[in-house]
């Protein structure tokens, strides 16, 4: 009885520990930061070329879309200041609610000395008018 | 004028009858409160009707509250600040009525609506009864309900009254309408129907409560909870699932599932309450888990709470947040305090809810539901973590991060595989510790036909790669092996081939338990096989109904397997006569359109879709052009899905002028989606299962 529960015990705690030990090990490989706008710029150097996400409002004006090449380059500009992140976003729809002044996150890799992120996943949140709606367009997975 | 002035009148009093109906469910529910808690402990027979009553006064009231609110949405009363929000006189009455939820202040009012219901409910189901168990359980249900009418007072910072109304009887002369992605038929019915699911989660809880209180741990509370557990498993199966259909045909991003927090606000209720459906039939049993029953109600029901503190606090910036309030603290606070209430009544019961009995062996019936639990429950908090891992980072290292869908989809696979072999096992391992016997009857034959399966599978995916042309996007997840983690290289595609070998087990395991069955009763009864399964499955409908939840099951693995793992994707910017192809089917724009509807406008290209040179069918996917006065144009994506076999092509476009012509640079992005069919009808098949269970009465509940 004792050694059952032992067994029992033991295999238990391997498989919690396993459980764990992914569960961190995935966390670590695919965090991406967060950031406004503002701070990316302020932290420039040391995320160039890392991938990230940015949080901001899409500047008034700032987008256009390339149709011929399937092209859409827009800025991000922060919430509380004026400064602004260049995104550019190929080969993938523009989501729903896009529209200048709306909340967009931006997901891709930075490239500091262009200001600009290549984004694979940007998701739009309509602008204050509503609530409760979303949309998103992305790469459908992982890689 | 005069009937004008009438009917403002009229809005006017319905509203101000709503608002003091909210007040008044105060007092109904400290009355119900009180008068139970004095009424059980005195025993005193008056108290606890009176208690009873109260609870289907708050019903009344409330239903006044939403009446009133529903009356302003339908008569475009623009004298109420939520109607404006939220609806507008040219919004079709579908819509009109949907709006009630469309922003929190009214979803918090419907919700409570849905949460009144339960108390008559409860007191009807229990007229008959003998024992105060059901008195027990109103009292959380009414301490949950005077919490959600607190919150629609208006008496938080901001969250304002629904039926507020604009100060001096102004009157704004038009709503403001609600999201155009929004009026669209799933989305009537989705959000209601995770509202019922969730709400219905709370009696449940008090049930589990009130055994706590009245100290009757036994099978009292679990036979009456588990009927209203499978209720709610059933609703958020649906509703869960109507979310996803929604995003697929209306986002136009091809996929159903993101782990978007509010897909893993709904996620979480349901990993727990599956798990519970299966703990609750061990101690039924063999009078074990008494106390992780009492647990797992409880954290599902704290995690419809916790749903609703992430989308509706603004903590997590989510897509689907809410707009950022202070309601979140409240929801904390009360997510604490009901938590510590549980924990102190289990300290004041401990002695009550020791197992009568202890695990036997690891390899055994009662091991592999434990272990069943284990895996939901884990996977649960998994996916809380990654949820709150923008809180927790944060927290932790002072930088805000967040992980991606591939950090889901990558930590859920391997126990997802585990759980989906359980679905097998479990029913076929004997209880207590499996025997040789047992092992070489139930396991032998269908590990073998899974083992023949797997290896026609590989041939199988061996030759599609090679067939198919390389797609960067489209070897995903289950084609290829997270790299680093555990085995190194990247074409064998082992996720898929453990799917296909798990699942077949499965199929192959319980459908003998369905012959075998059958064949019994064919034998015993004298009739035919049919009609023998048809016996056996009425007999005992707990136990065969939740033997098709698990067909079920396995069928939306082999869907999701499909779709997720082996998706092509081709974006392609194409002018008039030009073609693309995907996989080995050729589109070729043939025509543009353009046309005006009731109140938006469509303009769209004509695709003909052919495979091999041979003329498949034409698709029409296009662009809605809303207008609204003072806001802009706003145009979405209408995607065109068609159905080949059990797969789907799938079209959404990019941005187009209103005024389409031959030289428009058209932006089309095609999925081809294998086996997404099979995973609506997998879910169909859970629901029927989930039907079956609960038609059987709980009196004559005899399980496995």
């Amino acid at each position: 009885m004792k050694q059952r529960r032992l067994k029992i015990i033991a295999a238990s705690t391997i498989l919690l520990i396993a459980m764990v030990f992914l569960v961190l090990a995935m966390t670590e490989k695919t965090s991406v930061l967060h950031f406004t706008p503002a701070e990316l710029i302020a932290n420039a150097e040391e995320n160039d070329n890392q991938n990230l996400q940015v949080d901001g409002v899409i500047a008034e004006g700032s987008s256009t879309w390339d149709a011929p090449n399937f092209k859409l380059t827009f800025a991000v500009r922060d919430r509380e200041s004026d400064e602004t992140v260049n995104v550019i976003y190929e080969n993938r729809l523009k989501p729903d609610n896009f529209t200048d002044g709306g909340s967009v996150f931006v997901e891709g890799k930075y490239d500091a000395t262009k200001n600009m992120i290549v984004a694979t996943k940007l998701t739009t949140k309509c602008a204050s008018k509503y609530e409760g709606a979303e949309s998103t367009s992305s790469e459908k997975s992982s890689s | 004028m005069f009937i004008e002035d009438l009917i403002v009148a009229i809005q006017g009093l319905t509203a101000e009858l709503g608002q003091a109906a909210i007040f008044l469910s105060i007092l109904s529910a400290v009355w119900t409160i009180v008068f139970l808690c004095i009424g059980l402990t005195k025993r005193k027979p008056n108290l606890i009707r009176s208690g009873r009553n109260a609870i289907i006064a708050t019903f009344i009231l409330i239903s006044i509250a939403t009446g009133a609110l529903l009356f302003g949405f339908v008569t475009d009363d623009f004298s109420m600040k939520y109607v404006v929000e939220v609806s507008s006189a040219a919004q079709p009455l579908l819509y009109k009525i949907t709006a009630l939820w469309g922003r929190m202040s009214g979803s918090l009012l419907f919700w409570l609506w849905l949460l009144t219901i339960a108390g008559p409910i409860v007191v009807l189901q229990n007229r008959r009864s003998q024992d105060s168990l059901a008195d027990y359980a109103l009292i959380p249900i009414a301490i949950v309900q005077l919490f959600f009418i607190v919150l629609v007072t208006g008496w938080i910072e901001g969250v304002y009254n629904p039926l507020d109304r604009y100060p001096d009887w102004q009157i704004a002369v038009d709503g403001q309408g609600m999201n155009p992605l929004l009026q669209t038929p799933s989305m009537a019915f989705h959000p209601p129907t995770l509202y019922i699911g969730w709400i219905s989660l709370t009696v449940p809880f008090a049930y589990a409560v009130a055994a706590l209180l009245s100290g009757r741990i036994g099978s009292d509370w679990i036979l009456r909870s588990r009927r209203w557990m499978l209720f709610s498993w059933i609703v958020l199966t649906v509703g869960i699932t109507l979310g996803g259909h929604w995003a697929y045909q209306e986002l136009g991003w091809g996929g159903y599932w993101a782990w978007d927090p509010v897909e893993n606000a709904s996620f979480m209720p349901w990993l727990l309450g599956t798990a519970y459906l299966h703990s609750v039939m061990i101690q039924e049993k063999r009078g074990m888990l008494k106390l992780w029953n009492i647990l797992l109600i409880t954290l599902s029901f704290q995690f419809t709470l916790i749903g609703t503190f992430i989308t509706r606090s603004g903590i997590i910036t989510s897509v689907h947040a809410f707009a950022q309030s202070d309601i979140g603290g409240y929801f904390l606070g009360f997510i604490l305090l009901s938590t510590l209430g549980v924990i102190a009544l289990i300290v004041y019961r401990w002695e009550r809810l020791k197992s009568a009995n202890r695990l036997e062996s690891l390899l055994s019936r009662e091991s592999s539901f434990v272990l069943n639990n284990w895996l939901l429950v884990g996977l649960t908090l998994i996916i809380l973590w990654g949820t709150l891992w923008p809180i927790i980072s944060e927290a932790i290292q002072g930088e805000k991060a967040s992980v991606p869908e591939e950090f889901f989809n990558q930590v859920v696979i391997i126990p997802g595989l585990l759980l989906l072999f359980l679905t097998g096992a479990g029913p076929v391992i004997s209880w207590k510790k499996i025997t040789p016997n047992n092992f070489k009857r139930m396991f032998i034959p269908p590990i073998i036909v899974g083992l023949i399966a797997t290896c026609i599978g590989w041939i199988f995916l061996a030759i599609k790669s090679i067939l198919d042309a390389p797609n960067p996007i489209g070897e995903s997840l289950f084609a290829q092996i997270p790299d680093g983690l555990i085995f190194s290289g990247k074409t064998f595609p082992i996720f898929s081939l453990l799917c296909i070998f798990a699942s077949v087990f499965v199929l192959v395991a319980i459908c003998s338990e369905f012959y075998r069955g059958a064949k019994l009763r064919t034998k015993r009864q004298q009739t035919s096989f049919l009609n023998g399964l048809g016996l056996l499955i009425q007999r005992n409908k707990r136990r065969y109904g939740g033997y098709i939840v698990h067909i079920g099951i396995v069928i939306v693995y082999i869907g999701i397997m499909g779709s997720k793992g082996y998706f092509l994707l081709e974006s392609e910017s194409l002018k008039l006569g030009e073609s693309m192809e995907v996989g080995s089917y050729q589109l070729t724009m043939k025509d543009t359109f353009q046309e005006e509807r009731e109140n938006f406008f469509r303009a769209g290209v004509v695709f003909d879709v052919s495979k091999n040179g041979k003329h498949i069918t034409m698709m029409r996917p296009a662009r809605h052009f809303y207008h609204k006065a003072g806001q802009g144009d706003q145009d979405t994506i209408e995607s065109a899905i068609h159905g080949v076999g059990m797969d789907n092509l799938y079209i959404a476009l990019g941005p187009l002028p209103a005024k389409i012509d031959n030289t428009t640079d058209v932006n089309a992005q095609v999925y081809y989606n294998p086996l997404i069919r099979v995973v609506w009808i997998g879910v169909a098949i859970m629901v029927l299962g989930g039907l079956v269970a609960i038609a059987e009465r709980s009196e004559s509940a005899t399980s496995t």
